[in-house]
């Protein structure tokens, strides 16, 4: 997050100076290329780690989900955090730069939160025997994905960059309020909850704890590598049209 | 102060001389009403009561969607958003002149569709009158504001009828959660706990702070 920060403040700065704006693209992809690099060496120790742990003795081989869940879970949380604080900087600074991390923070969110959903519905087939129970934490989960599917549309459906980086913002910021409200309706009505609570140290069974350690480091460097790239992709996006404005004028 | 009363007034007396919203969204509700009729077992039984209220706030929340669509696109023509955009206050105080009138006209639509919904299926006694307003008024406080906020954002975007309802649904949960909680132990037990009460008021509280302060955002030339 620091390092996000940090480099939105240098890709920020640029826009005054085009050969250091690119400068410093190119430092940001630099970055891109070496947390990929990471990533994939992790998920190779991640691939082995998950198919040599040892298979749960009540849930089966269908425990192996929570090596992959949590961690997208984790991964859409973050995305979702990234999009309103793109957003309310947006807002504060009316940088363009602070819009397109706010995309990259909401696609790449919907991506993990789609897994996440799609994952967890196995895992609980097989454990629970329901596909979905409306619990606290998933009926929040799946409003939270609902919010960003519409952020996503709304920003389709807008015309004009400066006004859909505004709605956008406002709306993102918005949909992060829902989180804390939406905790308290669960504290309130909903009593106790199917979803298992978070992991806490020992939990895990012998030869588990690895790969869970594993899928939350190599899922988190490939969310990094995901919005990196989204959003270098985004701020190239903005000034191929720029130019080609500029070329129309001309 | 002043903007604010202004754009109320502006609104109630357009919608008076007009009547096109509310009457379309009265007749929604009613029509609602007959579907409801149709797809809920027949008679006052203690089904009935316990759904009712989730299908009277399911008429209420679709037609306030209608209602404040209507808000912002009748401010299209001769492109009078631009005029609101331009008011020489703080924006926030059209954002609450807005709302308010949203609430007004809402409020009459809900209090005739309440009555209807309670003769037809049977459900609820004189008593129940008081509270209930209580409920629906604090119910309606949060759907107008953050429903006025999305309402200016989505006459801005092409589709605009199906965009606000997608913006909005999601993130009324809370206060369709505490209403229909309410609005359920009231038919059911005749009182009403503090705690559906309490979230309705944070959830108020937060959806009217940020949509006056985020309304300066939406409003554009």
């Amino acid at each position: 997050m620091l390092a996000l920060a940090g480099m939105s403040e240098s890709v920020s700065e640029m826009a005054p100076d085009p050969g250091a704006d690119g400068q410093r693209v190119g430092r940001m992809a630099a970055w891109r290329r070496g947390v990929g690099l990471f990533t994939g060496a992790s998920l190779l120790l991640y691939a082995v780690a998950v198919i040599t742990a040892p298979i749960d003795s009540v849930q089966g081989v269908i425990q192996k989900i929570l090596y992959l869940h949590p961690p997208l879970a984790y991964g859409a949380y973050l995305g979702f955090i990234i999009t309103a604080i793109g957003g309310a900087l947006y807002l504060w600074r009316h940088r363009e730069v602070y819009d397109h991390l706010a995309v990259a923070g909401a696609e790449v969110g919907v991506v993990f939160c789609t897994l996440m959903m799609i994952t967890g519905p196995i895992w609980a087939k097989g454990t629970w025997g329901h596909w979905w129970s409306w619990d606290p934490r998933l009926t929040l989960t799946l409003l939270l994905w609902f919010v960003y599917l519409s952020y996503l549309l709304l920003r389709s459906f807008t015309e004009g960059g400066e006004r859909t980086a505004r709605f956008a913002a406002v709306y993102g910021v918005l949909g992060t309020l829902l989180i804390p409200l939406n905790y308290f309706v669960i504290d309130l009505f909903q009593g106790r909850a199917m979803h298992p609570e978070n992991l806490s140290s020992g939990s895990l069974g012998a030869g588990m704890g690895l790969p869970f350690l594993a899928g939350n480091i190599t899922f988190f460097a490939a969310f990094v590598y995901c919005v990196l790239l989204r959003w270098e992709v985004e701020i190239g996006r903005a000034r191929w049209a720029e130019r080609e404005a500029e070329g129309a004028i001309s | 102060m002043n903007v604010f009363l202004a754009v109320l007034w502006k609104d109630l007396v357009t919608e008076w001389r007009g009547r096109d919203r509310s009457v379309a969204m009265l007749v929604f509700c009613l029509l609602v009403v007959v579907v409801f009729h149709f797809a809920l077992p027949g008679g006052a039984t203690r089904e009935t009561q316990e759904l009712a209220p989730g299908l009277l706030w399911v008429a209420y929340v679709f037609a306030a969607v209608l209602g404040l669509n209507r808000a912002f696109s009748v401010e299209l023509e001769n492109d009078a958003l631009t005029g609101l955009a331009l008011v020489p206050r703080d924006r926030g105080w059209v954002f609450l002149g807005k709302a308010g009138a949203s609430f007004v006209i809402l409020g009459i639509v809900q209090a005739i569709t309440a009555l209807v919904f309670g003769l037809v299926f049977e459900i609820g006694s004189l008593g129940d009158v008081l509270p209930l307003c209580g409920i629906v008024a604090l119910g309606s406080i949060g759907l107008c504001s953050v429903g006025t906020l999305l309402g200016a954002v989505a006459v801005r975007t092409r589709f605009r009828e199906i965009m606000l309802p997608l913006l909005l649904l999601p993130l009324l949960m809370p206060i369709l959660s505490g209403s229909v909680r309410a609005t359920t132990e009231l038919i059911l037990n005749g009182q009403v706990p503090f705690e559906p009460v309490q979230l309705l008021i944070v959830a108020d509280a937060v959806y009217l702070i940020a949509s006056f302060v985020g309304f300066d955002y939406v409003l554009d030339e």
